[in-house]
């Protein structure tokens, strides 16, 4: 006799995301920083900065900081972030 | 009610019920615990005790948008070693969960590693045998274990909330197994907790907080309301200093003897919630004497952090063996980001 059980996991819903295609070269690109606000955050994008634009001819960054970092970025936030070519998303805890 | 209606899980055959386990096991599908095999039967069992549907949604994670059906909850809750009585309060706490000011996704994440504390108040506490007196917060009573261990399966399978992927706890606390008591109804003249959250009297009721591991506190030796409290505001100054310094919600769970020091002296839970806010605070400089300088200094050290944002931020429960001077603080996760939420049992979706 055997035993039929029930998986319990609940599967992810709605259309699988994929990751933007890789830029082939950052010069002349936008790109934009998210803040996590986490404390160690703000500094660490600091160099960041300085080393896309001085080693990697990024033409310009677009910084902006959640609000809070357990809940995700407010729409207009991510609105003021699509203009950029490529987005770093970081946690500086 | 369930039993024409599909079930969506992928099902799998095993000998018994020891096989079963060891799928279970061999898959991370559990809290490292024996699990009770999840069978069509059972399942359809506690869904019909709360009158859903298997694929009613009862609730949906706000962050990361998972719609939870009701037949996963009554998955959790058969794995748990629950018994289908118990399903509309585990409904409950999922829906209260589900509520963006609980912050389900942060404190499931968090390195900071908390665990839903839950208090059951109103007459289903009694209807199912939970316990409120001996060992509240530990071993023994079968309601008490299996809701608060659904809690944390359900987190697990269908929420993802597994340690070290989306679970990223340092440290965790054994309130991560399960964490669930009810409220001291009978042997206390105080308002219930749900009530004073909003429930109308009679009606039973789920209380619901991301906190920390609990602490233990001790004052055998006084009959004076506010002799006693200033031990709990210490224990909650010294989670301060030593935690998390940023205001929320804590829980106070007061035992028999000290609620009849309180009780005597006239106090409500209202006279000591005052009582609470106004001492729980601290300087941002007495981080110094904790070892943390380095941080006291980054903002002005004269600023005074409160541990609750007002009164009401303070969570009273009456709860605990009869004998015996001990107490307990039930710090929350982080501060303000995830609060308390009370959720009727029963109540609309």
């Amino acid at each position: 006799m055997t035993l039929r059980v029930l998986d319990p996991r609940l599967d992810a819903e709605g259309e699988a995301v994929t990751m933007a295609p890789s830029l082939t070269s950052l010069h002349g690109t936008v790109v934009g920083l998210l803040d996590n606000a986490k404390i160690g955050t703000e500094t660490y994008l600091d160099h960041i900065e300085v080393i896309l634009k001085s080693r990697f001819g990024v033409r310009e960054v677009i910084r902006r900081r959640k609000p809070d970092a357990s809940r995700p970025v407010p729409p207009e936030m991510l609105g003021e972030l699509s203009g950029a070519d490529a987005i770093l998303s970081a946690v500086g805890d | 009610m369930s039993n024409d209606r599909p079930l969506a899980s992928r099902s799998y055959d095993v000998a018994d019920a020891d096989a079963a386990n060891e799928l279970f096991q061999k898959n991370g599908w559990t809290d490292g615990l024996p699990i009770v095999p999840p069978t069509e039967a059972s399942v359809r069992a506690f869904l019909d005790a709360a009158s859903l549907a298997p694929a009613d949604v009862v609730g949906v994670e706000p962050v990361r948008r998972r719609h939870i059906t009701a037949e996963k909850v009554a998955i959790a809750a058969v794995m748990a070693g629950g018994r289908p009585d118990y399903m509309p309060v585990v409904v409950a706490i999922v829906q209260a969960m589900c509520e963006p000011p609980f912050g389900l996704h942060g404190s499931t994440a968090s390195t900071g590693g908390s665990a839903p504390f839950i208090v059951v108040n109103g007459p289903v506490a009694t209807l199912i045998g939970m316990n409120a007196t001996h060992n509240v917060l530990a071993n023994g009573n079968r309601a008490n274990a299996t809701i608060g261990r659904a809690t944390r399966l359900l987190i697990v399978n269908a929420l993802g909330g597994i340690p070290g992927q989306l679970d990223r706890s340092t440290l965790g606390h054994p309130g991560k197994f399960t964490f669930c008591i009810a409220e001291d109804e009978e042997d206390s003249p105080w308002a219930p907790l749900a009530s004073e959250r909003g429930v109308a009297l009679g009606a039973s009721a789920v209380t619901v907080m991301a906190a920390e591991s609990p602490h233990q506190v001790m004052n055998d030796w006084t009959r004076d309301p506010r002799d006693l409290l200033t031990t709990y505001v210490a224990g909650i100054r010294a989670n301060m200093l030593t935690y998390s310094i940023w205001a929320g919600n804590y829980a106070l769970i007061v035992p028999k003897q000290h609620r009849n020091v309180l009780v005597k002296a006239g106090w409500s839970k209202k006279d000591i919630r005052e009582y609470v806010f106004e001492g729980a605070r601290v300087t941002r400089r007495e981080w110094r004497t904790v070892g943390k300088a380095a941080v006291a200094s980054r903002k002005d050290e004269d600023q005074v952090y409160t541990a609750l944002r007002s009164p009401d931020d303070l969570l009273v429960v009456a709860a605990g063996g009869p004998a015996g001077g001990f107490g307990m603080i039930v710090p929350p996760w982080y501060g303000s980001k995830a609060l308390a939420v009370t959720k009727t049992i029963g109540g609309p979706r």
